[in-house]
């Protein structure tokens, strides 16, 4: 075969950015990116979203303009074996999206039953702080849905993902990502 | 639709199915490959922990039962290469001490086969894939064999602060195997130790089967036929000869291959799932399984790990996922028996570290989230590092492959994977805990600690395996099955115990053993 030299691999840099609906026209962006443009759910309802948004901050700092909201409702409106989520590392049955309204339900109606009817989105930091932990342990009493340590494994994955998971999340650790193939700018 | 007759079908493009069309087309052999997955080429490994999903399994599921339920998707494959195409490319060896292991300890179940007849072909493979590493080093373990083509690859400091720890202990290392370049070997560079190798190396420097084998296959005649879903293995009336598969094309039209000779070379679980469901009246429990023993003693490792984060910034994401060193020094299958352990273990030291994904630094621990998770991040992100020591699970007939009432699109019955590690192997799980966190305290790191877990399932091996006779196994030790001449098995399902280490270089080198076999006894075989 032919020399291959690191970073030669110009032609992958921009294919790792996701396909978006923006204005009628599929536009390549990244999840940040597609958060700060506000770009339309597609298979998530703003309720779901904003749960979603509550929760991945909650699990991971920055999360929310990260863009796990975006990340994950452009993933489950996908075919499942184009999916770059962890849940297909983890044996999660597709269609993904019914796990992730499975999941979400779950979060929502044990928040409600445990804090007079609030949400999670509705919680104060210490109360979501003290629920998430309740659901890594399975202490949640009642709990209905998928398994709460495992959406809490789940979830917090996907938050890692578009936090630490990016070109910039190496940056915003002090580390070199050091690509053979650059994602793209920031993936 | 029939297509023309070929010498050989291989179903699967991973390691054994790569070996197997290397040497059978380098023989002279018309060869088809038959690949479920996508065709990936060196370009499409990108190093990103997201876009490294794609290389990972995307068909319809197994499903999971058991105490410890296989959780198999980070492992397997997806596409041409494999799991291969991902692995992490650790070439350590069986030992002596796995091949009797019933024998010599009334546990467990013997190969057909001894270390002698396997040690040749694992230098065989050396010399095909280039390994790095210092044999000489490793045989203070093992019989003298070659040396190794290439020197052993860079080591880091995030492999070099634990070496005070293990001597604590009376722990010897040596220069991890691997399989990867140390030098330029054979017109492939060498390593840039960028540590993306578990997503894929598009440079070649790993030994992957798209640099390798399937590439000397390519070259030689062999064809690739990815998106090609094989469901059912076809037989003649009479049941003593296959004659070829019935498999889904990208269009998901039917088609049907026939060939001579068909391996199966399609993982430790498909190959039986795609064995139960060819039975025939003839062979109505399943493609030759008159043992019962089709889809059985399936077996896992298990990884006791250990992290630590020291003060000095040990550049934690350069190297390669691969070890920088290992050790058998606990590789005795007593070697823990005082903590009623029974199986041997297999050490590593040094991996390169990335930061997201099941594997990276963020899950070393998963009970932290929010802002005790964001401290942790900045703490490990110059200071992690980890060992681990995986431990061999023995052979139990309830861990099993077995087909389940719903079907997949193709109207195929989905596999079910059930499977419980016995006290054996929990004690050793525990025990090698124990014992890196007396190792990690040793080398004066600033915070230890063992990542403590649902026991892992790490690798799938047996269901398959191979023995003397159809009473006791369904292969022989070359993998040709023992009720159908022409009917082949590759890959680790043929292993009747796993042993301890990662199994790829063992898998590479059985496959080369029966591939050759089948190439110097094809008149007898093919008929």
């Amino acid at each position: 075969m032919d020399p291959i030299e690191r970073r030669v691999f110009v032609q992958g840099a921009m294919i790792g950015a996701l396909a978006f609906q923006v204005g009628g026209v599929e536009t390549l962006l990244t999840p940040r990116q597609a958060y700060a443009q506000s770009v339309p759910l597609r298979t998530l309802t703003a309720e779901e979203a904003k749960t979603l948004a509550a929760v991945g901050e909650a699990l991971v700092p920055g999360a929310r303009t990260a863009g796990i909201v975006q990340f994950v409702d452009q993933q489950i409106s996908i075919p499942p074996d184009e999916a770059l989520l962890e849940a297909r590392i983890l044996n999660v049955r597709p269609p993904f999206a019914d796990f992730y309204r499975a999941a979400i339900g779950a979060i929502e109606r044990a928040s409600g039953t445990r804090n007079g009817g609030r949400g999670f989105a509705e919680l104060n930091a210490a109360e979501q702080h003290a629920f998430i932990d309740d659901m890594r342990q399975n202490k949640i009493d009642g709990w209905q849905g998928p398994g709460a340590p495992f959406i809490y494994f789940l979830l917090r994955t996907d938050a890692v993902d578009v936090v630490y998971g990016t070109m910039d999340g190496y940056a915003s650790l002090g580390v070199p990502y050091m690509p053979h193939i650059a994602p793209t700018r920031s993936w | 639709m029939a297509n023309e007759k070929v010498d050989v079908v291989i179903v699967g493009a991973g390691a054994s199915g790569s070996v197997y069309a290397s040497v059978m087309a380098k023989a002279g052999k018309k060869v088809v490959l038959l690949e479920t997955g996508p065709d990936w080429q060196l370009g499409d490994l990108i190093s990103s922990d997201f876009w490294g999903r794609r290389i990972k399994p995307a068909g319809p599921p197994f499903l999971l039962e058991g105490k410890n339920p296989y959780g198999y998707a980070y492992q397997a494959g997806w596409g041409v290469g494999g799991a291969a195409l991902h692995y992490f490319a650790n070439f350590p060896r069986l030992m002596p001490n796995d091949f009797k292991v019933k024998t010599e300890h009334g546990k467990g179940l013997d190969w057909p086969i001894n270390y002698a007849d396997i040690a040749p072909y694992y230098d065989k493979v050396a010399r095909d894939v280039g390994v790095s590493g210092d044999a000489r080093a490793e045989e203070i373990w093992r019989p003298a064999g070659e040396p190794y083509p290439m020197p052993p690859m860079k080591t880091f400091r995030g492999g070099e602060v634990w070496k005070k720890g293990f001597e604590a202990v009376g722990v010897r290392l040596a220069p991890a195997a691997v399989g990867m370049n140390s030098t330029e070997y054979k017109g492939r560079p060498a390593c840039l130790y960028d540590g993306w190798c578990h997503v894929g190396c598009p440079i070649g420097a790993l030994a992957n089967p798209l640099v390798t084998y399937l590439a000397d296959a390519k070259k030689a005649g062999a064809e690739v036929r990815a998106r090609a879903t094989v469901t059912r293995i076809l037989t003649n009336p009479e049941g003593d000869r296959v004659t070829g598969v019935e498999y889904y094309d990208a269009k998901k039209e039917s088609q049907i291959q026939e060939a001579s000779v068909v391996v199966l070379a399609a993982w430790s679980a498909q190959n039986p799932r795609l064995m139960l469901n060819s039975a025939t009246g003839k062979h109505a429990k399943g493609l030759a399984n008159a043992s019962g023993l089709l889809g059985k003693y399936l077996t896992a490792h298990f990884s006791s790990g250990t992290s630590a984060i020291f003060d000095e910034d040990l550049q934690p994401y350069m190297g390669t996922i691969g070890a920088q060193y290992f050790s058998y020094d606990r590789y005795d299958k007593n070697s823990h028996k005082a903590k009623g352990a029974f199986g041997s273990t297999f050490i590593v030291a040094g991996s390169a570290q990335k930061f997201s994904a099941l594997g990276g630094v963020a899950n070393a621990r998963g009970d932290l989230f929010g802002a005790e998770l964001a401290a942790f991040m900045q703490r490990a992100a110059r200071g992690y590092t980890r060992i681990g020591a995986f431990g061999e699970e023995m052979p139990n007939i309830e861990n099993r492959v077995e087909l389940a009432s719903d079907k997949d699109e193709f109207g195929m019955p989905l596999g079910k994977i059930v499977h419980s590690y016995n006290d054996d192997a929990v004690a050793l799980f525990n025990a090698n805990f124990e014992e890196g966190l007396t190792i990690a305290k040793a080398t004066g790191a600033k915070e230890v600690w063992s990542n403590r877990g649902a026991m892992p399932t790490i690798h799938l091996m047996g269901g398959t395996i191979m023995g003397n006779s159809a009473a006791d196994s369904v292969t022989n030790s070359y993998g040709q099955t023992h009720e159908i001449a022409n009917l082949w098995i590759a890959g680790p399902g043929l292993f009747p115990t796993s042993g301890a280490p990662n199994p790829t270089y063992t898998i590479f080198a059985l496959s080369l053993r029966g591939a050759e076999h089948l190439a110097g006894s094809w008149s007898a075989v093919a008929g």
